[in-house]
């Protein structure tokens, strides 16, 4: 019984969703895409954070998604399905190749160099000018399904749930254990046989692989890349905002994040152009000091207490 | 046959030389105690056995083979596992989640198997209510847990460290009990650290002593615990060598 009724509310959500569009228009919309945008990422950068390992390398393999995938569209002249794909495999294969580095490292010392990774791909991308067009960036010939509204939004929206199931899938597997048994202790986990660094490169490489299909979608979307919008280093920091508003090492949680701060910045937007992120900043620091582990920890904890 | 040997088995850390030379032998079904003073070397050591550290130099034979650079994970998985002095349990996993981890890596088994198999164990410990939280169990019952964490291995050689560590006197002898147990009903070859003599005594068929790195005597307990070295080593350190 549990077990039926745990699947209704994801499937309600994921049907509403779906029929989103046919009922409200196209601002709501290109709203929707954004939060659908950030949640995807908030997802990926929660399913690293549950071996502990905090990345600030989002923006780096949402780029590299971006870039390979405007390239091999525009230089190659590969269709946009197959450069899309192609784009989320090479962010992946980079990240397979800096894992056997990256992954050496804890703590601080993996957070600082994950970013420092983002950036060296931005600046490489945007001095070769030959190659990825400079600062200006490339134009796309024309956007994905002609920029029609409707389809952009169940392309978005489909590979939300392709992160989303990737994430679940995390959440109910061995991966599940062998992610927790690292955050909470390597050294314990590592004598009960769990290979550390084989699983956080596994972990790290789809996680990338996902940042790098995000990334592809939303270039083929909008139809152009700039180095400095496609490793914005909002898309390291938001994503991580969301998953610590929500609720973390969960699916629920950067779902729920998500949809509340994209939906509340959006609309601080329009009231402060600018101040949203001042906004954004008190949220956070009020929800470290007293929320640590998000409203889903908040309110766990609380049924908890009232239970006993 | 021994399970598991060591030959001048030695770890540094940078002038300080933890364990020095040490060679050792365990056969299954024994349970050997490993004593020594506060800082002896003990817990290093089995950090060298378990894979956690690398030995300086010496070798780590188990059945035969030189497992001396196998990573920890691998060491878990071929039967060797161990408990920690300090304990750490997994916070984020519940009881038999804890114990499940050593059945899904360690035995590659299924989520359905490993779920199955860890409840088995655990009603063998005597653990019950297992989907409670690890900051809702007892002492006693975390340290069945961390056994059982370690048994989750499958393993052939057991090593405890300090397991009796923060229980009382009626409990201490439950531990004994279910230890001798366990090592009888699966063959095991335990080693066992301790600093309650009156826990070596019950329950170890042999004692190696170690001081500042080194083995200073082996034998039965009775035989090593009238050694005058080891005497003197215990009078120099810890004082609860009459206990």
């Amino acid at each position: 019984m549990k077990r039926v009724s745990s699947f209704i509310l994801p499937v309600v959500l994921v049907l509403a969703a779906v029929v989103f569009p046919l009922v409200l228009g196209p601002y709501p919309q290109t709203v929707a895409r954004t939060v659908f945008k950030y949640m995807a990422l908030a997802l990926t950068w929660d399913m690293l954070f549950r071996s502990g390992q905090v990345s600030f390398g989002v923006a780096g393999f949402f780029g590299l998604g971006t870039y390979a995938t405007v390239l091999l569209a525009v230089k190659a002249g590969f269709s946009f399905p197959l450069a899309m794909l192609l784009g989320a495999v090479i962010a992946a294969v980079f990240a397979y190749a800096l894992g056997f580095l990256v992954l050496q490292l804890r703590g601080t010392y993996f957070s600082i160099t994950t970013l420092a990774l983002a950036e060296i791909f931005r600046v490489i991308l945007r001095n070769w000018t030959s190659f990825s067009g400079g600062p200006e960036g490339i134009v796309l010939q024309q956007i994905v399904f002609g920029g029609q509204s409707k389809a952009l939004y169940w392309l978005n929206l489909g590979v939300l749930l392709v992160v989303l199931l990737v994430s679940v899938w995390l959440e109910n597997s061995k991966f599940h254990f062998a992610l927790t048994s690292i955050r909470d202790n390597e050294v314990s986990a590592q004598t009960s046989g769990v290979n550390i660094f084989r699983t956080l490169l596994i972990v790290f490489t789809i996680t990338a692989f996902l940042q790098g299909l995000v990334g592809a979608v939303d270039v083929v979307s909008y139809g152009y890349a700039m180095p400095d919008s496609a490793f914005d280093a909002n898309y390291t920091l938001l994503p991580l905002a969301m998953v610590l508003l929500g609720g973390e090492h969960s699916t629920w949680g950067p779902v729920i994040g998500s949809v509340l701060l994209g939906v509340a910045s959006e609309y601080l937007k329009l009231k402060i152009p600018y101040g949203h992120l001042l906004v954004y900043g008190v949220i956070i620091i009020l929800v470290i000091l007293f929320m640590p582990r998000g409203l889903l920890g908040f309110f766990r904890r609380k049924k908890g207490a009232n239970r006993g | 046959m021994a399970k598991l040997t060591t030959k001048k088995l030695t770890k540094q850390f940078g002038g300080l030389v933890a364990v020095h030379d040490v060679s050792f032998s365990i056969v299954s079904g024994e349970i050997l105690g490993i004593i020594g003073p506060n800082g002896a070397g003990k817990t290093t050591f089995i950090n060298l056995i378990s894979g956690i550290y690398a030995p300086t130099s010496g070798t780590i034979k188990f059945e035969g083979k030189d497992i001396s650079v196998m990573p920890a994970h691998e060491r878990a998985k071929i039967g060797i596992a161990r408990t920690y002095q300090l304990i750490h349990p997994m916070e984020d996993l519940n009881l038999l989640e804890n114990v499940m981890v050593g059945f899904l890596f360690a035995g590659n088994k299924s989520m359905k198997e490993a779920r199955l198999a860890a409840t088995e164990l655990c009603t063998e410990m005597g653990l019950e209510r297992l989907e409670r939280e690890v900051s809702q169990l007892t002492m006693l019952e975390v340290k069945k847990m961390e056994i059982a964490h370690a048994l989750a291995n499958t393993p052939k050689v057991l090593f405890l460290d300090e397991i009796m560590a923060g229980l009382n006197t009626d409990e201490t002898k439950e531990m004994i009990a279910l230890v001798k147990r366990l090592a009888r009903e699966r063959n095991l070859a335990v080693g066992v650290v301790e600093h309650v003599m009156g826990v070596i005594r019950e329950l170890t068929d042999r004692v190696i002593v170690l001081e500042a790195g080194e083995i200073i005597a082996e034998g039965p307990y009775e035989i090593v615990s009238k050694n005058k070295r080891v005497i003197e080593a215990y009078l120099g350190g810890a004082t609860d060598a009459e206990n």
